[in-house]
């Protein structure tokens, strides 16, 4: 456990700089270009949406950010210093099918990245609960993630990815799996914790109109390579509410998303 | 009446059959003694008995630990490790389809006739299933899984303690299920063979002298033994229920194995 002080932050903890970054993936007849030249600032207590059709690589460009990949040129630095390897007291992420172990129980799935550092039962207990609590399943800790709804196992993987405090949540289209209600609760319930904790969120989805409604700016992303084609801030204010969604600001945002998409696609 | 006790009738009613019939003369007692007199017939020899099951189930017991160890371990190391899997696969398939049983009289030369030679066959017999259901398991573990704990910051070793084994669990276990039942069916059929001790010994020799109530008392005694090991594993399963999503494979694999994992007698 590094605290953040030794790792001498340039920037504040939770800022995300993406630097010239490319990514080629070597296949046996030819070389693929994932991503050309993409650079990107995030501010601390962003929250930042990546869209795109897929293979614009969006979620790559997540999971090096996450240090589950590394990049074939340029950097990437959060809280100022470069990620070579998966760090979850500087970034958490969540994946699309909630991936909790099915062996564990709720509790026991938020304190596993505690128990990979031998941090104490009882520590470890106390921590998950305020994860838990954080995220709103108090008094559901013993139960196995079979037993939780779509909806509940996201909000445990969630708890997972905040258990250590780090600035910066990482989440790799996590509402994709669940229903439309429980999509947009969830949309709230994230927006809800994101208030609370500060955090800088990194948001990949598919959806234009959960990007839109969830983000206070939205990276929209082109296949064939990888590049950034557009940054657009989203005025609405928070919190964001339902109605927002027919209203001609939030329509208008979403079309000049579409019609980049529309575009490449 | 619910199916479990229409099942409990049926056992009851072919067991009142078993002692009925062959006491109305309705079949010779020398194809099937009544259950009576093949209670009586064991209860007379009871220490004849009793040394053969010893020495079967200490044969079953050691053949168990090298099938199931050896399965298990070498299981392990091919589904992990894509080079041993394309060296030594296809060599595993094709043994499948050979007839192990041609096998023992082999053993019997090289290791005599003693409890060696049965727990050589026997080994051999249950250690394929058991190998390939465990490589299975550790194949089908859902990577997203694994993807999880690395971005959580777990070490190759964490990995596999606290990711693979509990995940491949379901899987092995159903291959244990199919080669232990494999090692009970060859440790009696070699004693059967060519022995001089243990219950498939004494089966064969009542056989010989046509004493058909001694014959059928051993019967019933493996009989036993597959009932008892099928109850240990059902119990052992029981206790990790739980588990049965931990591979995606792993909720399918129970019904699965048995079938797909039968290799040629």
């Amino acid at each position: 456990m590094q605290p953040l002080a030794n790792i001498a932050p340039l920037k504040p903890a939770g800022a995300i700089e993406v630097r010239n970054v490319g990514q080629v993936f070597k296949t046996t007849t030819q070389d693929v270009v994932a991503l050309d030249n993409v650079s990107l600032d995030v501010k601390p207590g962003r929250f930042v949406v990546l869209v795109g059709p897929s293979g614009c690589g969006k979620s790559t460009l997540l999971m090096m950010m996450a240090g589950l990949r590394q990049q074939t040129s340029g950097t990437i630095t959060i809280s100022g210093a470069p990620i070579p390897e998966p760090d979850p007291n500087r970034v958490g992420v969540v994946f699309q099918e909630a991936s909790l172990f099915p062996w564990l129980t709720a509790e026991e799935n938020v304190e596993f990245p505690l128990a990979l550092r031998g941090i104490s039962k009882n520590d470890r207990r106390a921590r998950a609960q305020e994860a838990l609590k954080l995220v709103g399943l108090d008094g559901f800790g013993k139960r196995h993630p079979h037993e939780l709804s779509g909806g509940m196992k996201q909000r445990v993987s969630i708890a997972r990815g905040l258990v250590q405090d780090p600035p910066v949540l990482l989440m790799d289209e996590p509402f994709a799996a669940l229903d439309e209600q429980t999509r947009m609760t969830m949309g709230d319930e994230l927006l809800r914790i994101w208030a609370a904790t500060g955090k800088t969120v990194v948001f990949v989805t598919h959806s234009l109109t959960e990007a839109v409604y969830l983000a206070d700016e939205v990276i929209v992303m082109s296949p064939r390579p990888g590049r950034i084609v557009d940054h657009l801030q989203v005025p609405l204010p928070r919190p964001r509410t339902y109605e927002m969604l027919s209203g001609d600001a939030f329509g208008s945002l979403r079309d000049r998303i579409w019609r980049h998409i529309r575009k490449s696609a | 009446m619910s199916a479990a006790s229409v099942r409990r009738l049926i056992v009851i009613g072919l067991i009142a059959l078993w002692e009925i019939l062959p006491r109305m003369g309705f079949i010779p007692e020398l194809f099937l003694p009544s259950l009576s007199s093949t209670l009586a017939a064991g209860w007379n020899e009871a220490g004849e008995y009793a040394h053969a099951l010893a020495v079967t189930l200490y044969e079953v017991a050691i053949s168990m630990a090298f099938a199931c160890g050896g399965g298990i371990l070498l299981g392990a190391v091919v589904g992990s490790l894509p080079r041993p899997r394309i060296l030594i696969m296809p060599m595993v398939s094709s043994l499948y389809a050979v007839p192990l049983v041609i096998l023992y009289p082999v053993f019997t030369v090289w290791l005599g006739i003693g409890s060696e030679s049965k727990i050589a066959f026997a080994s051999i017999y249950g250690f394929l299933p058991t190998m390939l259901a465990t490589a299975a398991g550790i194949q089908t573990i859902d990577p997203q899984l694994l993807l999880a704990a690395r971005s959580m910051g777990a070490t190759l070793s964490q990995r596999l303690v606290r990711v693979i084994i509990p995940a491949a669990i379901p899987t092995v276990l159903s291959g244990l299920r199919v080669g232990g039942a494999l090692v009970i069916v060859g440790v009696v059929v070699s004693e059967m063979l060519i022995s001089s001790a243990g219950i498939g010994y004494l089966i064969s020799r009542y056989r010989t002298i046509l004493d058909s109530p001694h014959v059928f008392a051993g019967v019933l005694l493996v009989l036993a033994m597959a009932v008892a090991f099928n109850a240990a594993i059902k119990w052992i399963e029981g206790k990790a229920a739980i588990w049965q999503t931990g591979t995606r494979a792993g909720q399918s694999a129970e019904e699965i194995a048995p079938a797909a994992l039968q290799p040629a007698t």
